[in-house]
């Protein structure tokens, strides 16, 4: 009997990194069939050297972002003459024929997944949602009203396919969907063999001026690329003022249509444009504090590393519009991190005042 | 000088170099032979010993002198009692008169009723109004003890009445303001026989500066007065007391003395059963109105003053003294509270040399316990404070940003200090930093009561009083200060600000100068057809101009500001239109 045939679906930076750690961590004895798609375009470039390691049997390249888009804006009939055309379409965007498999790993729930659950609905495979941040901890995606997909009888299909959740922190879930949360081991930052491969993969190069980096590094979202209007720059002003320029720093968001807060003079230009991931996993951070709204980012070192660093969650004093339809949730979500996992590092002040104390502190506890 | 002594009069003399040579005349000018006058002078120290001793050299025998220490006018009364050898005694105050045949109609009422107190009626004379009024002391001659300590005047007075001096033998005045009340209606229900002659013979002069129209810290002792009086009075007259007392307290409470309607509203919850079961205030709807203030909450008058690792200075403990001298005073060192009561963040600060993060968490501790106010070292307080007890919870601004914690209080257990307690067990950024209690509680009144950051007054839900910087941290002179900042040393007559704070009052006060000649440009005056100095565009002459400079700045004193009374003008000149 042959080893176990599995599929894995990425579509980010963060994703894939998940993805290369599952491999080694829980599938280390399957055959992986990778998809790398299209929705972060820079994941394409990554495709080679993916190839290169050998830890995946095939890396099939997947051009669905036109096709995600395409369904977003349809309505019913649009969604069934889609399904109808099911097959032609996943030729059209795989690059290679998918085989036949006894699990599928994604971490999204977007058209081509659903067009995907279709293809193996009378399998025996079974799909299983792995972590993708903040939103596989608090969002019941596959709830009728959320979106007219999940209402098409094709659309829905997945959730008869989906048998349980993959997370860093299972305790921290409450999506309400009944679905099982299962344990997805955390990384070792001193794993060197896993650092190597990953920073291989997305050819990492280590920065040759550490000075460069300030002490706090804001995390930017991408409100202005949603189209948001929030606060989000007052924050960062609200931050520089208090650390002072020289100590101060913001990562933009890679989606966000340009560096604004560069060009406002907010920020230096920052340094790098690696994963954050890769670079938690690489630098010595333990000394850096992290500020944002609520990016998953800054979480993702005690998610991902079980890191301890000074984090300021600015979720509190945030004004603008909701995120999410279930802006409640995470709402929710936020506190119960905060008060069940969070450690003494993470920060969330109410006031600006708190907010300005904080970073006193901080830069205090930093001398 | 007479071998039979009818009537001794007794004048205490305190700093009344004006008026003494008045008083002594009238009482020489009166009608009764018999007489002696004794004036006890209480430690003056203007030209009142001299006069005194002028009379007792020209009237050897009939005038004595007895020269003391200042203890007060009581004590000076009781001094001279105890030289007094009349059948009967008298008081007269030395700034007032008595009419020439007071003591001898007095004194034959007495003796033809075997009268123990014999009193009479009381003009007043409104010294810089110049008029005077008669307040009669019971409308019939015949007094029914009951219905003249419920409806009758006058009872409090010591001076107004003859006394038979056995009555003193039980008797004496106790150190303190108001000795007149706490004895003499008390003395009045426990008289049997009370003659009364219905004249006008007693002058009281009353005027703007004098004890019972300026006050001091002292004047609390009006309480206590009542407290006596309540206590010592025949228990048979207990309904009639307590009616006589409300009506003086309402008096008091609403009009005389509003500054002290914390001690009173402490009075009457203290006696709560006598006032509520009354069956003369069930009668009388005006008076009855003080039954409204026994469920309000008063702040009690304690001060707690945390001084870790510094002495409280002499000056602070001196003027606590002097304007709330029955205040209870609780010193907060680090000793008040036992270690193993401590939450961990604070014994970690006093381990880390963090004293004031202690000291301040110790002051609010103590303040949640027993209620009152929470008084650094390095603030002073001033008479006026007694107003905020009024409060159930108050603060006020340091400046347009920041809350003072150097002076707050509120009631017993109050559940914002409670809660503020609560956070020194978080883990937060206030604990770990041992940020400074202001910020705490910034925050923490931002959060749950909407805080207004900008040094205005505001009452948050209804609960807490938050004042501008002027009542707890500034003296600005505008009457209203309450406490201030005494840790900067200034000149006299000068009065440390901060430059915040500075800023802050002088931009309103041209906002307020900006609207005030917008109104005056959307409503001009009449002008005026004296010009006699230079004029404005506008068409005022400068005169008129400085006149309305000074209107502005005197409506700014004593009235709501431009910005709110803005829409009611508005209004007026809609309506005229």
């Amino acid at each position: 009997m042959g080893n176990k045939r599995v599929l894995v679906i990425t579509n980010s930076v963060y994703q894939l990194f998940t993805a290369v750690h599952m491999k080694r961590a829980l599938l280390k004895s399957c055959d992986v069939d990778l998809i790398v798609t299209d929705v972060t375009p820079q994941l394409k470039e990554t495709i080679p050297r993916l190839v290169e390691t050998g830890l995946f049997t095939r890396v099939i390249f997947g051009e669905v972002q036109a096709l995600n888009r395409k369904f977003a804006a349809v309505k019913e009939e649009g969604f069934s003459e889609g399904f109808r055309n099911r097959d032609r379409l996943l030729r059209w965007v795989l690059n290679e024929k998918p085989a036949e498999y006894e699990e599928i790993y994604f971490a999204n729930f977007d058209p081509f997944l659903r067009m995907l659950a279709g293809l193996y609905y009378d399998s025996p495979c079974e799909c299983i949602w792995y972590e993708d941040g903040f939103s596989s901890y608090v969002i019941d995606y596959l709830r009728e009203d959320r979106a007219l997909i999940n209402r098409h009888p094709e659309g829905i299909k997945i959730r008869e396919k989906v048998k349980s959740v993959l997370l860093y922190e299972p305790r921290l879930a409450m999506r309400g969907d009944c679905l099982p949360n299962l344990a997805l081991p955390k990384v070792r930052r001193e794993d060197k063999e896993l650092k190597n491969l990953l920073n291989h993969i997305f050819a990492y190069e280590p920065l040759e001026n550490r000075g460069d980096f300030a002490d706090f590094i804001f995390l930017e979202q991408s409100f202005r690329a949603e189209g948001l209007k929030t606060n989000d720059m007052e924050l960062m002003e609200e931050c520089r003022k208090v650390v002072g320029s020289g100590r101060f720093i913001v990562k933009p968001h890679p989606r966000n249509p340009e560096n604004l807060p560069f060009l406002l003079g907010l920020t230096r230009r920052y340094p790098s444009s690696v994963p954050w991931e890769l670079f938690l996993m690489n630098e010595e951070v333990e000394n850096k504090a992290v500020i944002t709204v609520c990016s998953n980012a800054a979480l993702a070192g005690r998610l991902i590393f079980g890191m301890d660093m000074d984090t300021v969650m600015l979720y509190r004093l945030f004004r603008g519009k909701v995120l999410w339809k279930e802006d409640g949730i995470l709402k929710r979500y936020l506190e119960k991190f905060h008060r069940q996992f969070a450690g003494e590092k993470y920060y969330v002040p109410q006031t600006v005042y708190e907010l300005r104390s904080t970073l006193r502190y901080l830069m205090g506890q930093m001398l | 000088m007479k071998d039979t002594v009818k009537v001794s009069v007794i004048i205490p003399v305190y700093q009344v170099e004006n008026y003494l040579e008045r008083a002594v005349e009238s009482v020489l000018a009166q009608t009764l032979e018999e007489k002696e006058i004794i004036l006890v002078d209480d430690g003056s120290e203007d030209a009142s010993p001299k006069i005194c001793d002028r009379y007792a050299q020209q009237y050897p025998g009939l005038i004595h002198v007895i020269h003391k220490p200042n203890e007060g006018l009581g004590l000076a009364r009781n001094t001279g009692l105890e030289v007094a050898r009349g059948e009967y005694v008298a008081f007269l105050d030395s700034d007032d008169t008595v009419e020439p045949e007071m003591y001898a109609e007095m004194y034959a009422k007495a003796l033809k009723e075997d009268d123990d107190i014999v009193m009479c009626d009381v003009r007043i004379i409104y010294v810089e109004e110049n008029r005077s009024s008669v307040v009669a002391s019971y409308p019939r001659q015949e007094i029914d003890l009951g219905d003249y300590i419920a409806n009758g005047n006058n009872i409090t007075y010591s001076v107004n009445k003859l006394y038979k001096r056995s009555l003193w033998e039980k008797n004496r005045y106790e150190k303190m303001l108001f000795e007149d009340i706490a004895l003499i209606p008390a003395l009045v229900t426990r008289t049997p026989s009370i003659g009364y002659v219905k004249k006008a013979f007693y002058n009281y002069y009353r005027r703007a500066n004098t004890l019972s129209t300026s006050f001091t810290g002292g004047m609390v002792d009006i309480v206590r007065a009542f407290r006596s009086f309540l206590e010592t009075s025949d228990p048979r007259y207990r309904e009639e007391v307590v009616y006589c007392i409300s009506k003086q307290l309402y008096w008091n409470m609403t009009q005389s003395r509003v500054l002290f309607q914390a001690d009173f509203i402490g009075f009457l919850q203290e006696y709560k059963r006598y006032f509520l079961l009354n069956s003369y205030l069930e009668k009388d709807a005006k008076t009855r109105k003080i039954l409204d203030y026994l469920d309000r909450d008063v702040i009690p008058e304690r001060f707690i003053c945390p001084h870790f690792g510094r002495p409280v200075p002499q000056v602070y403990l001196e003027k606590l003294k002097k304007d709330f001298p029955q205040a209870e005073l609780i010193l907060v060192d680090e000793t008040t509270i036992p270690a193993e009561d401590l939450p961990d963040t604070v014994l970690k600060a006093m381990r880390e040399g963090e004293t004031a993060y202690a000291e301040e968490y110790a002051a609010l501790r103590i303040l949640c316990q027993k209620g009152g106010i929470v008084l650094k070292p390095e603030y002073q307080v001033s008479l006026n404070l007694k107003k905020l007890r009024l409060n159930r919870i108050f603060f006020g601004f340091e400046d347009d940003e920041e809350l003072t914690t150097g002076c707050y209080g509120a009631l017993k257990e109050h559940y914002v200090i409670q809660s503020l307690l609560d956070t020194y067990q978080a883990d937060s950024i206030f604990n770990k930093a041992f940020l400074p209690l202001k910020d705490r509680l910034r925050d923490f009144l931002l959060l749950h009561f909407q805080l207004k950051v900008n040094g205005r007054k505001q009452l948050l839900k209804k609960e807490i009083q938050i004042y501008l910087p002027d009542v707890l941290a500034y003296d600005m002179k505008d009457g209203e200060n309450c406490c201030k900042r005494a840790d900067i040393p200034v000149p006299e007559g000068f009065e440390a600000v901060s430059g915040k704070v500075l800023k802050m009052w002088s931009d309103r006060v041209l906002e307020n100068w900006n609207l005030y000649k917008q109104a005056l440009n959307g409503n001009p005056p009449a002008k005026t057809s004296v010009q006699t100095g230079g004029t404005f565009s506008s068409g005022f002459s400068e005169q008129e101009v400085e006149r309305r400079i000074q209107e502005v700045v005197e409506a700014y004193e004593s009235s709501t500001s431009w910005r709110i009374t803005r829409p009611l003008r508005a209004l007026g000149r809609l309506l005229k239109k």
